[in-house]
């Protein structure tokens, strides 16, 4: 009787390790696209004056460059193609599986 | 004696010429005295009749000068972030990021960025090196600002900071697992670099707020505009908690005149020096007659600089 409690404990913690900590389950790519829509946020704050938007630090971004300029140019395309925003947006929505 | 002294007011009321002359004051004193410019339009190697330029100079006994340059700052700026980038970046995205890098560098406010960037690292740097640093300023919108940048910044940063953190923080939890992107964000460069900068600004702002290091002087002259306008700037500083060391009033008519014109100038004069007087009446005051010709050459500072007692 005990031990089948035991069991089922262990059950449940191995499968709560394993959701929480494993990186092919759904909750850590979730996780991952929160990630990536604030990396972009932080993006838009430093940059955002490639897309218009009058910031008082732009002249203080470019020293952060050398770490952001491999993202920024791909951010860059993506913020101005509406399209991709839109569909971005959409795949948040996971219909499938 | 105060560490770090400003000198500002409206244009074309003497701010450098008084500026030069208390630097002249203070070294004569003993004081090891720094005089900079912050004007982009510099008159100080004008007045001391000599060639300033962006690197410290000796100008006299004591006295060095320095001219800020904006261009000079951002042009340093971009090639020491490019030289980083060739450590980090492929040359095919350095090619890339050219056109964004040259569209950030002419976007309005760099200049004055680049403008406070050098404050800052001047008031951080050097106040251990001399006795008495004197800032001789542009035209009063463009000082206050300036001076206000400490403070909005600190607070931009903060939320670049936050907004950073946050994603770093997510970014970490999401790849476990995967080795190389968690590595990547778990001593995050860009966090380090907003970390350090609002360092440098914070520190900044402890200087110039801190009333037995810093003051501001304004500079004016006994017409309607620069009491108004010097009034405006005294409120507008006081919000943001840096202190009015003292008025200088510049270009006073002398009292022995015969023509009638001038005696009619002389009239409107004592009145604006009594508004002066009661305006700013629990401040240091001091007067600097008008010369009968210009203030220019050492000779002319010194006999200046004899005016001033050891008060600001």
């Amino acid at each position: 009787m005990n031990n089948e409690r035991l069991m089922k404990t262990l059950d449940f913690t191995k499968e709560f390790i394993k959701g929480a900590f494993s990186a092919d389950y759904n909750s850590s790519r979730i996780m991952r696209v929160e990630a990536y829509e604030k990396l972009d946020n932080f993006m838009i704050l430093c940059y955002g004056e490639l897309l218009g938007l009058p910031l008082p630090s732009s002249y203080y971004s470019i020293e952060l460059l050398p770490y952001l300029a491999e993202d920024l140019t791909t951010w860059e395309k993506r913020m101005l193609d509406r399209k991709e925003v839109l569909s971005e947006r959409w795949g948040k929505y996971d219909w499938c599986c | 004696m105060k560490n770090i002294v400003f000198f500002g007011g409206k244009g074309g009321v003497g701010k450098t010429s008084s500026s030069a002359s208390y630097s002249l004051f203070c070294a004569q004193r003993g004081y090891k005295t720094l005089i900079v410019s912050t004007d982009p339009a510099h008159s100080l190697g004008d007045i001391f009749e000599v060639e300033i330029g962006n690197k410290i100079r000796e100008l006299d006994n004591n006295l060095f000068g320095l001219e800020i340059d904006p261009e000079k700052a951002s042009d340093d700026y971009i090639k020491r972030t490019k030289a980083e980038m060739r450590k980090t970046l492929s040359p095919i995205i350095i090619e890339e990021i050219e056109r964004q890098i040259d569209a950030m560098v002419v976007s309005p406010g760099s200049e004055e960025a680049a403008i406070f960037d050098e404050l800052v690292k001047i008031i951080i740097n050097y106040t251990s090196d001399y006795d008495v640093i004197i800032f001789d300023t542009a035209p009063t919108g463009h000082t206050i600002r300036l001076l206000s940048l400490p403070e909005l910044m600190g607070a931009w940063m903060d939320s670049l900071i936050s907004s950073r953190r946050e994603a770093v923080e997510l970014m970490k939890m999401s790849t476990v697992g995967n080795k190389e992107l968690h590595d990547k964000y778990t001593n995050d460069p860009v966090l380090n670099i907003l970390m350090r900068r609002k360092e440098e600004y914070e520190k900044a702002r402890e200087i110039l707020i801190d009333s037995r290091k810093a003051c501001f002087v304004f500079v004016l002259n006994p017409e309607k505009l620069p009491i108004i306008e010097t009034q405006k700037a005294i409120s507008i500083l006081a919000k943001y908690g840096i202190q009015i060391g003292g008025v200088i009033i510049n270009k006073v008519l002398p009292d022995d005149i015969s023509d009638e014109f001038l005696l009619k100038r002389k009239q409107t004069e004592r009145f604006y020096m009594e508004e002066i007087y009661r305006k700013f009446k629990d401040m240091i005051l001091m007067e600097i007659p008008l010369f009968p010709d210009d203030i220019q050459g050492k000779l002319y500072l010194e006999k200046v600089s004899l005016l001033y007692t050891d008060v600001i």
